[in-house]
C-alpha cells in the first residue's frame, strides 16, 4: 500500500520508505490506472529477481575462476614433473652398464633389461627389517600395476650390497619370498661396487660379531629406470605403494622415448 | 651362516614385538620381561638383537624429544658457566 509512494520517489529509496506504514486508501478509477502504469513489477519479486541474477552471475564467475585455477594448477604440476625428469637426467644416474649374475646363475647386463620398465632396490639378505619391508612394498607396487592389462609389465630387480655373503644360492633363497618376477643380482665385489656406483648407492658394512655376522648400512631407495635405461625417478621409505604406483603410471603415460622428437 | 628365511624373520619380529609390548607395559623395566628377552635373543641373530635394541633406544629418544622438546646445547653450557 505504501509502495507506490515510494516508487514515485525513486526506486533506490524503496527500503527506506518501508517503515512508513501510512494509512493508504486503495486507489480506484483513473487514479488506479495511473498508479498501475507508474508502478513496475512489485518490489519483492524485483528484489528476488535481482538477487537471483546476482547469485547466478556470482556462481558462474566462481565456477569460471575455479576452472581457471584448476587448469593453471595442472599446468604447474606438469611443468614441475618435466623439470624433475630433466634434473634427474642431468644427474644421469644409472648411465653406465653393469654386468652381474642373477639368482639362477645366468649373467645379466644392463642391456638385457632395456625395453622394460625397471624398479630397482639395493639391499642384502641378512637385513633385519628394512629390506624385507621395501621388497614387500616393491612387490605390492608391481602387483598393483600388473592388474592393469594396458600397462607394460615392470621388471623388479634386487641388487645386493653384500656380495661377500649374498651369492647366487643365497639370492635364490631370498627372492622366493617376494614377487615371482623379482630377479636378484650379485657378482664379485668389484662388479657390485660398479653397479652401486652407477646409482650413487651408499653402502658400508658394519663391524663383524663373533659369528662373523654384520649389518650393511646402505641407502634405502627404489629406483625407476625407463626402457631406454635412463634413471627417471626414485622413491624413499615414506612413499606408499599407492603413491609409487601412481607415479609410475604417470611416467609410463608421459614417457617420450629417448631421442624421439618431443 | 645362512640368512633367516621368511618364517624365521617373522618369528624374530614377533618375539621382538612381544618384548617391546612387555617393556611398554612395564615402563621399560627389563627385569619384568626377562622371559621375552630370552625368547627374543633365541629367535633372532645376534646382530639383529643389537640392531633392534638400538632401534628401540632411538625410537624412545625420538618420542621423548617430540613430547618434551629439548634444550639446544648452547643453553645447557650456559647453565654451567
Amino acid at each position: 500500500m505504501l509502495r507506490v509512494g515510494c516508487i514515485l520517489r525513486g526506486g533506490g529509496g524503496v527500503l527506506l520508505c518501508l517503515h512508513r506504514t501510512a494509512q493508504y486508501r486503495y486507489p480506484s478509477g483513473p487514479e488506479r490506472v495511473l498508479t498501475r502504469s507508474l508502478s513496475r513489477t512489485p518490489d519483492s519479486s524485483r528484489v528476488a529477481l535481482k538477487l537471483r541474477t546476482r547469485l547466478g552471475v556470482t556462481l558462474l564467475v566462481g565456477v569460471a575462476l575455479l576452472g581457471a585455477w584448476w587448469w593453471v594448477e595442472q599446468e604447474r604440476q606438469q611443468r614441475r614433473r618435466r623439470q624433475r625428469v630433466e634434473q634427474l637426467r642431468t644427474v644421469a644416474l644409472g648411465q653406465g652398464t653393469f654386468s652381474l649374475l642373477d639368482h639362477t646363475g645366468r649373467r645379466r647386463t644392463k642391456q638385457d633389461f632395456l625395453g622394460r620398465w625397471v624398479l630397482l632396490y639395493f639391499g642384502f639378505t641378512h637385513c633385519p627389517d628394512i629390506c624385507p619391508d621395501e621388497l614387500d612394498k616393491l612387490s605390492a607396487v608391481v602387483s598393483a600395476l600388473d592388474r592393469d592389462p594396458a600397462l607394460p609389465r615392470l621388471q623388479p630387480l634386487f641388487i645386493t650390497v653384500d656380495p661377500e655373503r649374498d651369492d647366487v644360492a643365497a639370492l635364490a633363497r631370498y627372492v622366493r619370498d617376494f614377487h615371482p618376477r623379482l630377479v636378484g643380482l650379485t657378482g664379485t665385489p668389484e662388479e657390485v661396487r660398479h653397479a652401486g656406483r652407477d646409482f650413487r648407492v651408499y653402502a658400508s658394512a658394519g663391524p663383524k660379531d663373533e659369528d662373523g655376522d654384520y649389518i650393511v648400512d646402505h641407502s634405502v631407495l627404489l629406483y625407476l629406470v625407463s626402457p631406454d635405461g635412463l634413471f627417471l625417478d626414485y622413491y624413499n621409505r615414506t612413499k606408499s605403494p599407492e603413491q609409487i604406483a601412481d607415479s609410475i603410471r604417470n611416467h609410463i603415460r608421459n614417457h617420450v622415448p629417448f631421442g624421439a622428437p618431443v | 651362516m645362512a640368512a633367516p628365511n621368511s618364517a624365521q624373520r617373522k618369528a624374530c619380529w614377533d618375539a621382538r614385538d612381544q618384548l617391546w609390548q612387555c617393556l611398554d607395559d612395564n615402563n621399560d623395566k627389563i627385569q619384568s620381561c626377562q622371559r621375552f628377552q630370552g625368547d627374543f635373543e633365541a629367535k633372532c641373530p645376534a646382530q639383529w638383537v643389537k640392531y633392534f635394541s638400538k632401534r628401540r633406544d632411538f625410537l624412545k629418544y625420538k618420542d621423548k624429544m617430540q613430547r618434551e622438546g629439548f634444550t639446544p646445547a648452547e643453553e645447557v653450557s650456559v647453565q654451567f658457566a
